[in-house]
């Protein structure tokens, strides 16, 4: 009963204070006028208002006409190209995450001291995570040619830039006292880093890698849609044709896929770290 | 020097045996995917020796006289992905409560919410986009709905989260000073969480900036448009002049939604 | 043999972290370096082994002038002096074997260390080295296994296993309980009774340092402000070298008589390392 007794006065207490300062309501007002604003905006020249959203909406009823039923029949070659998207994936985590050693050791503060090669590394590395991974595909495709390698070469790019920022973080928040340890009894930086850095972040750098597998399967999916091989290839040669069905098809593979491989990687990271 | 050698580390047979079949599960992958992975390296090295020149310098060299019309689309792209995130950011909040473990009560609920929140972020956004241009066909609509069901996902599963987090004391108590579940929801448990939420929406948007930039490639409005059309003309400069659009307006956007984030919590 | 001559030391944002040192001290000493935080101890330790560069002065060690060396001279310099932390300085993730083999690094070409490969003579020396701090049980162990008082006795099997012929130690029992305190300091004494390594330890407890020291060296504000055989040295000299009369936290307590009552000691004593 005690206990129960003090508890609304503890919730008051906290409270109370918030329950009308005219500030904060001004505040939340203004926020909210500039919200409607630039949803005005938005909404004219995306052409997008209440009535065409209600319209779409209903029309979103003939979507299962277009879509259904499923093409089984595409399922074999999908699977094909799809085997190919993860191979393509796979390839690219594992070259990103070679390269990204050096990188991420480079890209942080507290093993690079020279900080103009720590600000060249950081700098290239922020402009690689703000290219889409399809535009990089498009990139990549036009210099090597319609085919996988392109591909694989815009998923490392891709990748090596999120990995980067992720692993050169983790080095950043390691406990730098063993290295100086190291460093006091005469060993040279790679011996340091090998010994005093490697074993704090190998759990996270697994986690991430496993992590950025996930992304790249799923990017690699998507860059097929300009021409760099796998089942993203596929789907957009049907969607050319406004073959719905084997578009559905195909989705619904990639869904399949995409669940369960990050479902598997979870289980494998969880285990990790 | 007659000294000691350490006893040697002592191995259990299971862990061994796990050892040995993840090298090979490893190991096995690799040669599965180097086997059949088919790239004819010849006419790649060919390619890349005679589009170098075609490519690389006229990326760097951006046309400008195209910059308006750019700029122009990437408007179109914020608006997007703008209109997408702050319906996601709505449509969101139902089904955070539901995901949410202490809100509903409810196993069966919150199982059901995380089933569909992680359903929905298996789609990557521009399949979305292809989805809803079967339904509404390819204007910008479409790369707004691809927008708003794809941060759906994570933003539900993000405010499940904080939600999670709340303390619960407070509610508790409002329960028990006899307030319905609406005045507990609105007094109790969304002052806990507005910070958390807005921040999360505005990451999000950034995010969505990023996404709604491809968006037009297959379509659905937005300077991913522009992009599917340099492709095609293989006009370099054009792309250079996309790409360098998309390069500062992103940076920009992540600046900023960085800023604000660290200043509403 | 170290000699200090008319060494200062400014840090880049204008503190003076030592003034006009002058002190030499002999081999096979066991030193023990008094002083409050912020005294200048630290800095004068770790300008052994220049993990911190004096900005003038000369710092002679073996008959040569330390403050010039670079790259690979100054980690030959690092080989033959041992560091022990005060917060162990141990890779936490990693086995005990590893980081006491982590002493011969300074000794071990880069290649040969990265992947391991270490001699069977490093090896034995690394396990002798744990034998001699009574912990070789602990060999495959994880370091964050440990308790603070194992930990540090670890750190100071890597030491041992680099085959210094300098150890120095800083506030090496400051996050340690009194009886473990004991335990480690007596360690250190013995190594130097035994090896005949010349031992820098710095400590602000008074009966610690009158208790180890063969010579006490006080500071304040940078500046070296006494010097002197540990048989000379009462109360009075402390609450000098402090500036202020001494308190009760300037004591550790828990010496020997206690040890046998604390039930963290006994354990850890258990080996017996008398």
């Amino acid at each position: 009963m005690v206990k129960e007794m003090n508890k609304p006065s503890l919730a008051e207490d906290k409270y109370a204070p918030m329950l009308s300062p005219w500030r904060v309501k001004s505040k939340i007002a203004i926020i909210f006028f500039i919200v409607l604003f630039f949803l005005f905006f938005s909404s004219t020249r995306t052409g997008v208002d209440f009535g065409t959203l209600l319209s779409g909406l209903s029309n979103m009823g003939q979507i299962t006409d277009k879509l259904l039923p499923p093409n089984w029949g595409i399922v074999g070659p999908a699977m094909e190209r799809l085997i190919e998207t993860i191979h393509m994936a796979i390839i690219a985590t594992t070259f990103a995450v070679l390269v990204v050693i050096p990188v991420s050791l480079l890209a942080a503060q507290n093993i690079n001291s020279n900080k103009i090669v720590y600000n060249i590394t950081r700098f290239i590395m922020n402009i690689l995570r703000t290219i889409p991974d399809i535009v990089l595909a498009v990139i990549f495709v036009g210099l090597f040619g319609i085919g996988v390698f392109g591909g694989i070469v815009a998923l490392f790019v891709f990748s090596l830039g999120i990995l980067a920022k992720l692993i050169s973080e983790t080095i950043e928040s390691i406990d730098m006292e063993p290295v100086e340890a190291m460093r006091a009894s005469g060993a040279s930086t790679i011996q340091a880093i090998a010994f005093a850095v490697v074993p704090q972040v190998l759990p996270q750098f697994s986690s991430f890698s496993l992590y950025v597998f996930e992304i790249n399967v799923r990017a690699s999916v998507v860059i097929g849609l300009v021409g760099a091989g796998g089942i993203g290839n596929l789907m957009m040669t049907r969607f050319g044709f406004n073959d719905y069905n084997s578009v559905f098809t195909i989705i619904i593979i990639i869904f399949v896929v995409v669940v369960l491989i990050e479902y598997i990687s979870g289980k494998i990271r969880e285990a990790i770290v | 020097m007659s000294m000691e050698l350490p006893p040697k580390k002592p191995r259990s047979t299971k862990k061994l045996v796990r050892n040995v079949a993840i090298i090979l599960a490893v190991a096995a992958l690799y040669v599965w995917t180097f086997a059949s992975i088919q790239i004819d390296f010849a006419r790649v090295i060919e390619r890349a020796q005679s589009n170098f020149d075609r490519v690389i310098p006229k990326l760097f060299s951006p046309n400008w006289d195209r910059a308006g019309e750019v700029i122009d689309m990437m408007i179109e792209t914020i608006f997007i992905a703008y209109v997408g995130s702050l319906a996601a950011a709505i449509i969101a909040v139902p089904l955070g409560f539901l995901a949410a473990k202490n809100m509903t009560g409810s196993r069966i609920f919150s199982t059901l919410g995380v089933w569909i929140l992680s359903a929905v972020r298996a789609f990557p956004e521009i399949i979305l986009a292809i989805l809803f241009i079967v339904a509404v066909g390819p204007t910008p609509f479409a790369g707004i709905l691809a927008i708003a069901i794809g941060s759906t996902g994570m933003l539900g599963k993000l405010y499940a989260e904080s939600l999670e987090a709340i303390d619960m004391n407070v509610v508790e108590a409002m329960q028990a000073n006899g307030a319905n579940r609406i005045q507990v929801m609105f007094h109790g448990i969304i002052p806990q969480v507005i910070p958390e939420f807005l921040s999360y929406a505005i990451y999000r948007f950034e995010i969505d900036v990023r996404a709604s930039t491809v968006l037009g490639y297959v379509g659905a409005g937005g300077i991913g448009t522009m992009i599917f059309f340099a492709q095609s003309s293989r006009n370099w400069s054009d792309m250079g002049m996309i790409l360098l659009v998309i390069i500062i307006v992103v940076t920009i956007f992540d600046y900023a939604s960085s800023y604000i984030r660290r200043r509403i919590i | 043999m170290i000699e200090f001559k008319d060494v200062s030391l400014v840090y880049p944002n204008g503190t003076q972290g030592l003034k006009d040192v002058n002190i030499t001290i002999e081999d096979g000493e066991f030193v023990v370096i008094v002083g409050l935080s912020g005294a200048g101890k630290s800095t004068l330790i770790r300008s052994i082994n220049r993990l911190v560069s004096p900005t003038s002065g000369e710092l002679i060690v073996d008959n040569d002038n330390i403050l010039k060396y670079r790259g690979r001279k100054l980690r030959k310099l690092r080989t033959k002096i041992g560091m022990i932390f005060q917060n162990y300085n141990l890779v936490r993730r990693s086995s005990v074997f590893k980081n006491v083999l982590a002493g011969r690094l300074g000794h071990t070409g880069t290649l040969r260390s990265v992947f391991n490969f270490f001699s069977k003579d490093d090896k034995a020396l690394a396990y002798e080295s744990l034998k001699r701090v009574n912990i070789e049980d602990k060999l495959y162990s994880r370091a964050d296994e440990l308790s603070g008082g194992q930990q540090q006795r670890v750190s100071i099997a890597r030491v041992l296993t680099q085959k210094p012929k300098y150890i120095l130690a800083d506030e090496p029992v400051a996050s340690l309980d009194p009886p473990t305190s004991h335990q480690v300091m007596k360690y250190l004494k013995k190594i130097n009774q035994e090896d005949g390594i010349t031992t820098i330890v710095n400590l602000h407890f008074i009966d610690m340092a009158m208790e180890y020291a063969d010579r006490i060296i006080g500071m304040r504000a940078g500046e070296v402000v006494f010097d002197g055989p540990a048989s000379e040295v009462t109360e009075k000299t402390f609450e000098e070298i402090y500036g202020r009369s001494i308190r009760d936290e300037d004591f550790v307590g828990g010496a020997e008589e206690d040890q046998d009552d604390s039930v963290k000691g006994a354990e850890e004593d258990g080996e017996g390392n008398e």
